[in-house]
């Protein structure tokens, strides 16, 4: 952790050194927020609601996908780029240091641009909780870290997924932004409002919809069962095979090497 | 047993079949042909603990591929392999603390910050205790020249003075074995020499059993005693520098600076030039050795210089590429 923090502050010592593109870029990021809020605001300026669910329902579940996503962004950077590490034949120095690989991997990038999109998230979020009468109790509350916390985990096990990916390839890597930007632009809504397919989908292969369509329901006073409540812990499993994937990606890369 | 002992080891790869041309490039998206390519075969030697091994052979030869499996980056498929009492693929975290890699052509130091910083977080990844670290890294500062050079962001500095701070990020946690690959890559000639001396320094000071792959042979004539000469994936010669002198360098060219008149007719002289102001002699040495020459040339005339003209040792590797055809 004293290491991980370590090379935290290096990135930001890095990224400060260049001053003027760091500010340039942290507002370019507000920019880039809004014109996907825009998106969800315009739809709502012609139906008062998708399938059941309001301007600030939806928002809600927005914010909540775009904190964990760009948080991962900031402090898990290095799992996203990890292609780059591989191409550059970087990873090799990563594999002659005595500490583990994965701790060194997540050391080894982070973008604190993104920042910016994580305190936007949070701003966003906040807007929606004041606008939405949600009668809180404790439960309710547990539901809402829940969700936030699920949220960075699942982008966390779709990264380290679409990391692994560069063992076996590093060409085509268009196939893991189906899963990462294409995942997340269906995720910013309740996922209920799709099809059943994809539903389904979203459940079980890429479990967003413990993130932010179960627990919402019961969040919403939708559905009143504890279980879905508690349902954004399911998130955790899905990280298991997600951190296998890269272990046997290591060692295929060290048998198979680059 | 040895420090490191390697024993039979092979790896080979699958390659995929590239064909030039669009079409067969279409071809190869569809369906690939892989071609499987020994990186190394059979490669066995030992090194004992404080030795300087020059590690040398042609492009693609198996250099590296043998650096990565002896740093525990690659599992080989065949082979064994022990230094200081491990198996390098097998517990990577515990062996990787006793030895320290500089891979000429890549960098393990922070871009945009100064070396000194990845210093410090070198420290907590090799865990070393406060005192030691600061005591090792003047040390290399100190050996190195460092202490203008460490807090400037590492972008600015220029190759020589990077790779500087390169072998001293190599060297702090004080490892057994040092592993150079092409440490002296596109550096200057007074770089060269600053690295070179350093790198006799520290193998004099700590015993560091230092493995080194380079193309430029000065570096294996200032440094290595012992070279290991590598082709196509195996081992071709293992031995001394010197030996392997002896055993090609065959002719000399002798310049003689003499104003008097030379005949010479002697078994091993092949050639005698007349030049401006004395003569140009080519020996054959393994029938005329060139203190016996000497003898021979006082006797006859007064010598006003003398140059002895070896043959460099580029001209003996080429030799020996050529001799094992690789």
């Amino acid at each position: 952790m004293k290491i991980y923090l370590k090379a935290l502050s290096m990135h930001l010592k890095s990224e400060l050194e260049y001053r003027v593109s760091f500010l340039l870029s942290f507002l370019s990021q507000i920019f880039i927020f809004f014109s996907y809020y825009f998106v969800i605001l315009s739809l709502f300026t012609k139906f008062s609601h998708i399938r059941g669910f309001t301007l600030w329902e939806v928002l809600l579940c927005f914010s909540i996908i775009q904190f964990g996503f760009s948080f991962n962004e900031v402090f898990a950077r290095g799992i996203d780029r990890f292609d780059r590490l591989i191409i550059k034949g970087d990873f090799d120095i990563l594999l002659v240091r005595p500490k583990n690989i994965l701790l060194q991997v997540l050391c080894s990038d982070s973008d604190f641009i993104k920042v910016s999109r994580v305190i936007q998230a949070v701003i966003v979020l906040i807007l929606s909780l004041f606008h939405l009468k949600i009668e809180w109790n404790i439960f309710k509350i547990m539901t809402l870290l829940l969700m936030l916390l699920a949220s960075c985990i699942i982008f966390f096990g779709i990264f380290l997924m679409a990391a692994s990916y560069c063992f076996y390839t590093i060409q085509g890597l268009e196939v893991r932004n189906v899963f990462t930007d294409g995942g997340k632009y269906m995720a910013q809504y309740p996922i209920g409002i799709f099809q059943k397919g994809f539903v389904l989908f979203f459940t079980f292969i890429i479990p967003y919809a413990f993130v932010n369509y179960y627990p919402l329901l019961y969040l919403l006073g939708k559905k009143d069962s504890f279980l879905y409540g508690f349902s954004p812990l399911i998130v955790f499993l899905y990280l298991i095979p997600c951190i296998s994937m890269f272990y046997v990606g290591i060692k295929r890369y060290t048998s198979v090497g680059s | 047993m040895s420090f490191i002992e390697v024993k039979q080891i092979s790896k080979s790869f699958r390659v995929a079949k590239k064909k030039s041309g669009l079409k067969e490039a279409f071809k190869s998206f569809i369906k690939r042909e892989y071609q499987i390519v020994k990186a190394v075969e059979d490669v066995s030697f030992s090194i004992d603990e404080g030795e300087i091994v020059g590690y040398i052979g042609p492009n693609g030869a198996g250099k590296s591929t043998t650096i990565k499996i002896l740093s525990g980056i690659l599992t080989p498929d065949s082979g064994e392999c022990q230094i200081a009492g491990m198996i390098p693929w097998k517990n990577r975290v515990k062996y990787v603390k006793n030895i320290g890699v500089v891979f000429g052509q890549k960098s393990q130091l922070w871009w945009d910050i100064p070396a000194e910083d990845t210093f410090d977080l070198l420290k907590d990844i090799y865990e070393i205790p406060d005192e030691k670290y600061q005591s090792t890294k003047n040390d290399l500062i100190k050996k190195l020249n460092l202490e203008d050079i460490i807090n400037i962001p590492v972008r600015q500095l220029s190759l020589g003075q990077r790779m500087r701070c390169e072998i001293a990020a190599a060297l702090l946690h004080h490892p057994k074995i040092l592993f150079l690959d092409e440490p002296t890559i596109g550096l200057d000639a007074v770089s060269k020499q600053l690295v070179r001396d350093f790198i006799k320094k520290i193998n004099r000071e700590n015993h560091t059993t230092i493995i080194l792959t380079t193309h430029d042979m000065s570096d294996i004539t200032t440094l290595a005693k012992r070279i290991i000469l590598i082709g196509n994936g195996k081992v071709l010669y293992d031995g001394s520098l010197k030996k392997l002198k002896n055993q090609y360098e065959t002719k000399t060219t002798i310049m003689v600076k003499t104003k008097d008149k030379l005949n010479i007719r002697k078994k091993g002289v092949l050639e005698k030039i007349k030049t401006k102001d004395g003569y140009q002699l080519v020996i054959h040495l393994k029938e005329l050795s060139i203190s016996e020459l000497l003898t021979i040339l006082s006797r006859k005339i007064e010598i006003d210089d003398i140059e002895i003209e070896n043959e460099s040792i580029d001209d003996i590797i080429v030799k020996l590429y050529e001799d094992y055809q690789i």
